[in-house]
């Protein structure tokens, strides 16, 4: 849960022990990330097949992605069908700013992480008055108007046909073309992303976000501006998702009006309801999932749909929290059996 | 206690009017509470008692009239601002954060007087530390308060009913409000419930004014100095508890209220 640690700092018969706490939790979190950093490097050397590694990479990328979403979805509790409108931004962003205007890919992706963020509160200023359906809805119906635009925009985006012939990609003298180099680069961002997720959560921003998902109107009357949360973490999601486009051109070197579908967003939230939106890493454990179970079941994209329609059923009757909800259920069940055990 | 309005009143209405299209909800509903006062909101089924409640704490725009509180007009300000200042609600349903602990709910109602910044809160400025313990004593001020001591990790959601009503309570508490609007708090309690709760809105009183729509009849007579009586959206008599309701008018409504509506 998102402050149950803040939650749990307040104790006041933890409070002589909370900085020590808060320092065991410190060390604690500094662990985890130093053991994803190893295990990145690790699966770096341990593969070497490149098709495994760029996908691996791309996974990272939309894995990113998902994690966007979820910061709408688990977040402020809206659904963002139109975030692939991001995504579309970041793609294209890279695109037209390395094969047009000849930038170098990293300047070409801030450009567009900064339109991005323009955008979201743009349209987040129009759209987040409606909430429910009718913000799904109207930013679903805008990702439709920018693939509209992006087809017969052909001076531009290269039209139906899209924008490829790209430039060896690069940051600084990290070569995106190279397997290795492209997943270590996109597992850092996402590790990095996660990090900073987390700490979004435990801040008093991440509660007043998780106070409007839970109970918009109780939020309002405890001082919560409900618009301006809502508003903030759509400006605060829109980057992320622009980023995983940007990351994502390297691995399919074309961007075409397709970055645009509701597909996309839809491939995302699956993930997120695949891991599970309450939890950070939920999405991330999502995207995994998502790229492995097609790739070691050899499915053909159609029966794709059919499977993952088929197991997002399963998981909202038996684990409507995600997948990680029977690790949880499975450790709470474990746990009060050795409390029964310890009272008897 | 006195029957007549105060000379400085902290909550005060005058001639609401709310019509959503054809149907007029209020019509010239006016009101005076003096500070310290417990006054019920009272009226049978659809009489806009709750329309009324949602125009006096600005969550719903009246169609014409003046509301202030505590001397300042409040129509057309968004209802998060006024929460800020000084005025609290609960709500009849959905009373409480029902996923997070008990003690998260405490938390969330911190935010209206939350405002220190990213770099405070990391390097611990003194006076974040000083507001973090002054916060420290005040949820377990109140968690004694609303008797959630010992329940302080548990889901507010798998509560009994009757202590989210006072989870509801402690989260208005937290901001420490000098008003407080309670949405019809005991209903569906039972009893034994009731009478805890009566006890709990006498402890808290002190220093504040309450404002309380309700149903229980045995809540206004316990509670309130003074009711106000709305009927088809008119007001019909504002008087000490056992006053009103003898009153004709008043008879009249509830034992007619089905031929009424």
């Amino acid at each position: 849960m998102a402050i149950q640690d803040f939650g749990t700092m307040m104790d006041r018969k933890r409070a002589g022990a909370m900085n020590g706490n808060k320092a065991a939790r410190a060390a604690r979190e500094a662990i985890y990330v130093a053991c994803a950093a190893v295990a990145i490097a690790a699966f770096a050397f341990a593969f070497t097949d490149p098709f495994v590694v760029t996908l691996a990479g791309y996974t990272c990328a939309f894995a990113l992605f998902a994690l966007s979403i979820n910061i709408i979805l688990g977040g402020v509790g809206e659904v963002p069908l139109g975030q692939c409108l991001f995504f579309g931004v970041g793609a294209y962003g890279a695109a037209i700013g390395m094969g047009k205007l000849g930038l170098p890919f990293e300047v070409a992706v801030l450009i567009a992480l900064v339109l991005s963020v323009v955008l979201a509160a743009i349209i987040g200023v129009i759209t987040l008055r409606l909430t429910g359906a009718y913000f799904s809805i109207v930013s679903w119906g805008l990702t439709g108007v920018a693939m509209v635009a992006a087809t017969n925009l052909e001076e531009i985006t290269g039209g139906p046909l899209g924008l490829f012939g790209f430039p060896p990609i690069e940051i600084g003298p990290l070569q995106l073309s190279d397997p290795q180099t492209y997943f270590a680069v996109t597992a850092t961002i996402l590790l990095l992303a996660i990090v900073f997720l987390v700490a979004l959560r435990r801040s008093p921003f991440g509660a007043a976000m998780d106070s409007v998902r839970q109970n918009p109107h109780l939020a309002r009357s405890v001082g919560v501006d409900v618009a301006r949360v809502r508003l903030k973490a759509f400006m605060l999601s829109a980057p992320f998702a622009a980023l995983a486009g940007a990351l994502a051109v390297p691995y399919t070197q074309i961007v075409t009006p397709e970055v645009f579908s509701v597909a996309n967003t839809v491939d995302g939230l699956l993930m997120v309801l695949l891991g599970g939106a309450q939890l950070v890493v939920g999405p991330v454990i999502g995207a995994a999932m998502f790229t492995l179970i097609p790739q070691a079941m050899n499915l053909d994209p159609n029966v794709r749909i059919l499977v993952f329609s088929s197991i997002i059923i399963l998981i909202m009757m038996f684990a409507p929290g995600g997948l990680h909800q029977l690790g949880v259920a499975l450790r709470d069940r474990l746990g009060r059996r050795t409390d029964d055990d310890r009272s008897r | 206690m006195t029957i007549a309005a105060a000379e400085r009143p902290v909550v005060s209405a005058r001639d609401i009017v709310k019509r959503y299209g054809g149907v007029t909800a209020l019509n010239g509903v006016s009101l005076d509470v003096e500070e310290g006062e417990i006054f019920g909101i009272i009226g049978p089924n659809g009489a806009g008692k709750s329309t009324l409640f949602d125009i006096l704490c600005g969550i719903t725009v009246p169609t014409s009239g003046s509301i202030r509180i505590m001397g300042s007009e409040i129509s057309g300000m968004p209802p998060h601002l006024i929460a800020r200042s000084g005025v609290a609600r609960t709500f009849q349903r959905t009373a409480v954060f029902a996923e997070s602990t008990v003690l998260e709910n405490l938390l969330f109602g911190r935010h209206a007087s939350f405002h220190h910044g990213v770099l405070g809160r990391i390097v611990g400025s003194k006076s974040y530390v000083r507001d973090q313990q002054a916060f420290q004593d005040r949820v377990e001020e109140i968690l004694a308060l609303i008797g959630l001591d010992g329940e302080r990790h548990r889901k507010a959601g798998v509560l009994a009913y009757g202590v989210q009503r006072r989870l509801a309570v402690g989260i208005a508490l937290m901001s420490d409000p000098k008003i407080m609007f309670l949405d019809e708090p005991a209903a569906g309690m039972n009893g034994r419930e009731t009478a805890d709760f009566i006890a709990l809105i006498r402890a808290i009183a002190p220093g504040r004014t309450i404002l309380i729509v309700e149903h229980d009849m045995a809540v206004i007579r316990q509670l309130c100095g003074r009711a106000l009586v709305v009927v088809d959206g008119k007001p019909v008599v504002v008087d000490a508890p056992h006053h009103v309701l003898s009153h004709p008018e008043v008879v009249t409504a509830y034992l007619g209220a089905d031929d009424d509506e």
